[in-house]
């Protein structure tokens, strides 16, 4: 029959906001293509890692993956921006970023890789969390051994604070916390639950460093391959799930701060100035550069 | 063709030992730089996978050589000698199916499309596409090795069996 | 679906019974299935990337670092002085060395909470030690496969952590002290067949010694036994990683055993590296090769089709989670570990959740049974390590292992119809 099925693979479990908003992006399509187009989805990194995955939808074996915009900025420089801390001055001015021409020019530009960018989904804002001392100012990380994704840029990030950045897996990070190879972490709240570091790292800080979207991605080669109208009912059904998403994201992010916060963590809220001001000779860096003058729009809006 | 094998032989030892003391040196730097410096090292942890990745590869070479692979002999050692012969082609032939088919075609069009569309990697930043390379190298050296071996057996020598 | 899962069995086992080897077997009898479901360039294409992405992991240096560290310390005397230390201690028993095997597995794995770490780091010194005193080189490495999967039980497990993960609510902590109790007996089950096992086959046992030469035995071992010391030391105290421990005890061993007991030459040192790469590649390439095919087992969806197909057999609580358990088997004996806890926490925890299990119990259960998987042929990592450390065949290694799988069985039961062994510790403790 001619039922176009898309093959979804992504890194979260089941029980992750984007997961269910994935589902719902199914629920949709099928309803607007009248069960023409169907969406299988292949959770738990089951297909590989977020890289990988993007990988495939490059060779053409996978149809759509979902990947963080920072293991994003390995195939598209400019998406480096969202791992710069403080480029956005609160959530209002992060989403009207997104939404934007800007945001959607940083979208379009994954297409010279063969990859078709769909939507951003929310990630939130991620924080420092850490085992031994809150962290109340930039001094607080002075020599703490803070774990960091493996990016320049997230290293840097937390260099300019002060910390001494550590990369390491995401599978091994509980263990590392709890023998104490590192003193902390960073992530957004719902991560910060999900996986259970709040039984060790019993203080999380509130300093909202980076937002890093989730980038939904199709692969080019099989989007040319869809007719106009299906193109056309992906991204409506993609539109739909966008929303769905922001407001269980909100929901989930509440909940997980209220659930850690009630099994006894030390939720603190500093002020984010001293911090804005530690990062300022880092963004400075980048002037000149591609993303700099990114930054300067964004600053701009 | 024994030449290419001599020399072969050599490049491949000499890569190997040289690959297993550097992911010993960088995985020490990484504890030493983050425990005793407290200046953790970005780079080590990556460089150590991407090390093992060609460790794994260049190891499958040279594990393809002295024979030393796990199969199954159980059925073939009960067969009579003309018709293990004609086993033993088969499985060099096999193997040469998978290595020039997935490893060389499928390594390289993998190798290719990172180096056309510059993927960097994260921590490094060097170019996944050379990291990829690994996979056309020692599939094609597995190739020759198993050509070689077909040689043997067609001879009646002992390819070399530990 | 059916007709992938068919075509890649068949061609499999085909080419297995024809001596190709493992891993290109593996890799031959996916890209055939891989075929079907895609042209030709994707396919080849996308299995290279999976083979390159097997072993894209940090985790897995465990195995060159373990393997080496243990050749180092066979050729060195440390093993030596270890075990003639240990024998001198429990020698008098029978299968003495055997159950010095299963303990240091136990304890290697609890630390270092990977399977292949501790198969690669005990079954390099205790395998040729055990061979010299003249157990079966089978039974031995057998027993060492068995014995290394106790410690994803006794915390702190990777795994385990996986687990707690995918099932989206439970404690890490609790899981953790849940699993102290099975992992131990899973060791103390092991350690009766091997005692059975060495009755009758009558290895011989050492006379006890007189105290004084005990003391003499365990003082000679001291530094080998600070390696001990340093390795589990060091991870505790949060100075090293387990993984990184490796390269520690590869320096540690080399200093012991080139500086000070002078058993191992400078010059020995790049052979030695060598000899470690071609046994950490063996498993390496299965490793790749099996990567491949749990991507197509995952992107066919074959592992739920086959699971719904069993769950509709029967509506019995005790038959349901005894066809779990087969289903985690059946799959254990083809998929690794990891992905084999992704792919069915979904699928199976809810239905043994409406049965009245708890997420703990569920999540002990399941690592028990893929640890059986993890030492049961085609496809088991720590089966391929301990055959390549062993330099032993895949069929020969089978026959001892079925008394251990027993064994291994027996507790999984256990496991699955007391709920009191995997919860009275957490319990206890208020978690
Ligand atoms: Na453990
Ligand atoms: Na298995």
């Amino acid at each position: 029959d001619d039922t176009v099925i898309l093959r979804l693979g992504h890194s979260l479990d089941t029980q992750h906001t984007v997961h269910k908003a994935m589902v719902y992006l199914g629920q949709r399509l099928e309803q607007y293509s009248h069960g023409k187009m169907k969406v299988v989805i292949y959770p738990s990194s089951q297909l590989g890692s977020e890289r990988e995955m993007v990988e495939l939808l490059q060779i053409g074996s996978l149809a759509m993956t979902k990947v963080s915009a920072s293991p994003l900025e390995g195939f598209a420089p400019e998406m480096k921006l969202f791992s710069i801390p403080y480029v956005f001055r609160d959530r209002d001015h992060f989403w009207r970023v997104l939404n934007s021409d800007l945001g959607m020019s940083l979208l379009k530009g994954v297409e010279k890789v063969r990859l078709k960018g769909l939507g951003y989904y929310d990630a939130g804002s991620r924080s420092f969390y850490t085992t031994d001392a809150p962290i109340h100012t930039p001094a607080d990380l002075k020599g703490k051994k803070i774990r960091v994704l493996n990016s320049p840029t997230a290293v840097k990030t937390v260099q300019a604070l002060g910390g001494a950045a550590t990369p390491i897996a995401w599978g091994e990070l509980y263990t590392a916390l709890q023998q104490g190879v590192v003193d902390g972490a960073e992530n957004n709240p719902p991560s910060y639950y999900l996986s259970r570091h709040y039984e060790i790292s019993r203080y999380y800080s509130l300093d909202e460093h980076t937002s890093v979207p989730d980038v939904m991605l199709a692969s080019l080669k099989v989007w040319n391959s869809l007719t106009e109208q299906q193109q056309q009912w992906l991204s409506m059904a993609m539109a739909d799930s966008v929303e769905y998403q922001k407001k269980l994201w909100k929901q989930a992010s509440d909940e997980a701060l209220e659930a850690v916060k009630a099994d006894g963590v030390e939720v603190i809220y500093p002020d984010k100035q001293a911090f804005r001001d530690a990062v300022k000779p880092f963004h400075d860096s980048f002037k000149g550069t591609e993303v700099g003058r990114i930054m300067q729009q964004v600053e701009a809006m | 063709m024994n030449v290419i094998i001599r020399l072969l032989d050599k490049v491949l030892s000499y890569a190997l030992i040289a690959a297993m003391a550097s992911i010993l040196l960088v995985v020490s730097w990484q504890v030493i730089s983050r425990y005793l410096l407290s200046d953790p090292s970005s780079v080590t942890e990556e460089l150590a996978r991407f090390l093992l990745i060609w460790i794994g590869m260049l190891g499958a070479v040279y594990a393809f050589r002295t024979h030393a692979h796990l199969g199954l002999d159980i059925v073939v050692d009960r067969m009579q000698p003309a018709k293990k012969h004609l086993v033993q082609i088969f499985v060099q032939l096999s193997v040469i199916v998978f290595c020039a088919l997935v490893m060389v075609y499928g390594g390289a069009e993998l190798m290719e499309l990172t180096l056309d569309l510059n993927q960097i990697s994260a921590a490094l930043g060097i170019k996944m596409g050379f990291v990829y390379s690994i996979l056309p190298i020692t599939g094609g050296m597995i190739c020759l090795y198993a050509i070689h071996n077909i040689g043997c057996i067609l001879r009646g020598e002992e390819e070399g069996r530990h | 679906m059916e007709m992938t899962a068919i075509v890649l069995l068949v061609v499999f086992f085909a080419l297995l019974v024809l001596s190709v080897p493992v891993s290109f077997a593996i890799g031959l009898a996916t890209l055939a299935t891989m075929v079907m479901s895609m042209d030709m360039t994707p396919a080849v294409t996308t299995m290279a990337q999976r083979m390159a992405g097997g072993l894209n992991s940090f985790a897995l240096l465990a195995i060159p670092f373990f393997v080496l560290s243990g050749q180092i310390m066979g050729r060195g005397g440390i093993a030596k002085r270890l075990i003639e230390c240990a024998m001198a201690l429990i020698g008098a028993l029978p299968g003495g060395l055997a159950l010095v095997n299963v303990v240091s597995c136990m304890l290697f794995g609890a630390i270092s909470g990977s399977a292949v770490a501790a198969t690669s780091a005990i079954g390099s010194f205790m395998l040729p030690e055990m061979k010299k005193a003249g157990y079966d080189e089978n039974f031995s490495a057998a027993v060492t496969a068995a014995a290394s999967t106790t410690g994803l039980l006794i915390p702190p497990s990777n795994i385990l952590i996986v687990y707690a993960i995918a099932s989206g609510g439970v404690s890490i902590a609790a899981l953790f002290m849940a699993g102290y109790l099975p992992g131990i007996l899973v060791g103390l089950a092991l350690m009766v067949i091997c005692f059975i096992h060495a009755k009758r086959k009558g290895y011989a046992t050492s006379a006890r010694l007189p105290v004084k030469v005990v003391v003499e035995k365990v003082l000679a071992a001291v530094p080998s036994l600070f390696l001990i010391v340093l390795v589990i030391g060091g991870i505790i105290g949060g100075i090293f990683t387990a993984t990184e421990a490796g390269a520690i005890a590869v320096f540690y061993s080399m200093l012991l055993s080139i500086g000070i007991y002078r058993e191992v030459k400078w010059a020995e040192f790049p052979q030695l590296l060598l000899k470690a790469a071609e046994t950490t590649s063996i498993v390496l390439l299965l490793i790749a090769a099996s990567t491949a095919m749990s991507w197509l087992l995952s992107f066919e969806n074959i592992p739920q089709t086959f699971s719904q197909f069993l769950l509709e057999l029967s509506d019995n609580p005790i038959v349901i989670l005894l066809l779990i358990n087969l289903v985690l088997i059946v799959v254990g004996a083809f998929l690794d570990m990891t992905p084999a806890v992704l792919i069915f926490t979904p699928i199976f925890l809810p239905v043994a959740m409406q049965l009245g299990m708890s997420p703990l119990q569920f999540g002990i259960m399941m690592v028990l049974n893929l640890s059986i998987g993890l030492c049961s042929p085609p496809v088991g990592a720590v089966l391929f390590v301990t055959c390549a450390i062993a330099k032993t065949k895949l069929e020969r290694i089978i026959k001892p292992l079925l008394p251990l799988y027993i064994a291994m069985f027996v507790v999984l039961m256990l496991v699955t119809y007391v709920p009191w062994i995997s919860e009275v510790v957490p319990n206890m403790l208020g978690l």
